[in-house]
């Protein structure tokens, strides 16, 4: 599907019940503008997700894309590996079609980084 | 003989050297001291490489003195933040990683690396370097710091008025740190006014909210 400049998609985040956030069991759908990242349009939207470098770098906002597709374009450090796996970064993730991510998988990204030998899961779980 | 007294009371028998009442009072208040502790490592592991990495911006900023000096205040300052925070991280029953390799991968801002590639021979390839590619690059890192000592500043709110008054003292210079280079970049590369609405520090690196009470001298 093709849709023209500065359209928005519809995302839909779905907060975990385990999840530690405010809206834990919570399921919202955004409209997220193409240049605009999935962090920023939640967060307008009254959505606390966690994140922190907000540059694609420190992996606090990790997220699993369930449905859709998302580019990473200012991402300081995204690998193949980790989009192959479904993981995405929602400080710097930009929707390219309507999509659904499961928010808040920070531990589960860092053994994911971890296993493939990747920062910060190497460096952080090795104590 | 003296009837004999409680020394005490909560969760840490009398004379326990083995846990923490700093940690424990932290713990009681909602904050996990272990959690809080590794955000410091992770968030201080960015202001160390922010030193090193603006070392060598300062360097290519030839010719711009102005330039310089600011960033070298910056990057000074980085450091002070680094050392601010260090004993923090040792009370909190953490320690700096032993690799420095571990302590720069984990650490919460993205490397500042000079905007140029390498050259045949190992150095930097200058030929195309910009000015105002060195100034975003520091600008971008002040902003990483802030949203960084934020998030911390949001952790300990309420909870560890320690952490959250170096949080909080760090996070002021890093506004000053932003403020700086959004006035030398939009004068630099879009020869716009846009004001810090500072003047100097008074000396290198000055730190006024992170050093100005020596409150670590001990460290």
């Amino acid at each position: 599907m093709s849709q023209s400049p500065n359209e928005t998609w519809s995302v839909t985040v779905v907060i975990p019940e385990e999840s530690s956030l405010d809206g834990a069991g919570e399921t919202h759908t955004i409209d997220v503008a193409e240049d605009e990242t999935i962090l920023a349009a939640a967060r307008s939207a009254g959505i606390w997700l966690q994140a922190d470098c907000q540059q694609g770098w420190c992996t606090t906002c990790a997220a699993r894309l369930i449905d859709g597709e998302v580019i990473h374009p200012n991402a300081r450090r995204y690998y193949n590996e980790d989009r192959e796996a479904g993981y995405v970064l929602s400080c710097t993730a930009k929707p390219r079609a309507d999509s659904t991510l499961v928010v808040d998988q920070y531990d589960d990204f860092l053994e994911f980084r971890a296993t493939n030998d990747k920062p910060p899961g190497n460096s952080k779980l090795s104590d | 003989m003296s009837e004999q007294k409680e020394h005490g009371s909560g969760a840490i028998e009398p004379g326990d050297t083995s846990k923490r009442v700093g940690a424990e009072v932290i713990r009681e208040r909602g904050v996990d001291p272990a959690e809080l502790r590794e955000k410091l490592i992770d968030a201080i592991g960015a202001e160390f490489t922010t030193y090193y990495y603006y070392t060598n911006l300062r360097m290519h900023l030839a010719g711009e003195e102005d330039y310089k000096e600011i960033t070298e205040d910056a990057r000074l300052e980085d450091r002070a933040h680094f050392e601010l925070v260090v004993p923090r991280v040792y009370e909190l029953e953490g320690s700096l990683p032993n690799d420095i390799r571990d302590f720069a991968d984990r650490a919460s801002c993205p490397d500042a690396e000079v905007p140029t590639p390498m050259d045949d021979g190992g150095n930097f390839d200058t030929s195309d370097l910009e000015v105002a590619d060195i100034l975003e690059v520091l600008l971008e890192a002040e902003r990483c710091a802030i949203r960084t000592w934020s998030e911390i500043c949001d952790m300990t709110r309420g909870a560890d008025p320690r952490t959250y008054d170096m949080a909080q003292r760090i996070l002021n210079e890093e506004m000053d740190h932003e403020a700086w280079f959004i006035e030398l970049l939009s004068k630099e590369r879009d020869g716009e006014i846009n004001p810090a609405g500072h003047f100097a520090r008074g000396e290198p690196g000055d730190a006024p909210y992170t050093k100005n009470t020596q409150f670590n001298d001990s460290a």
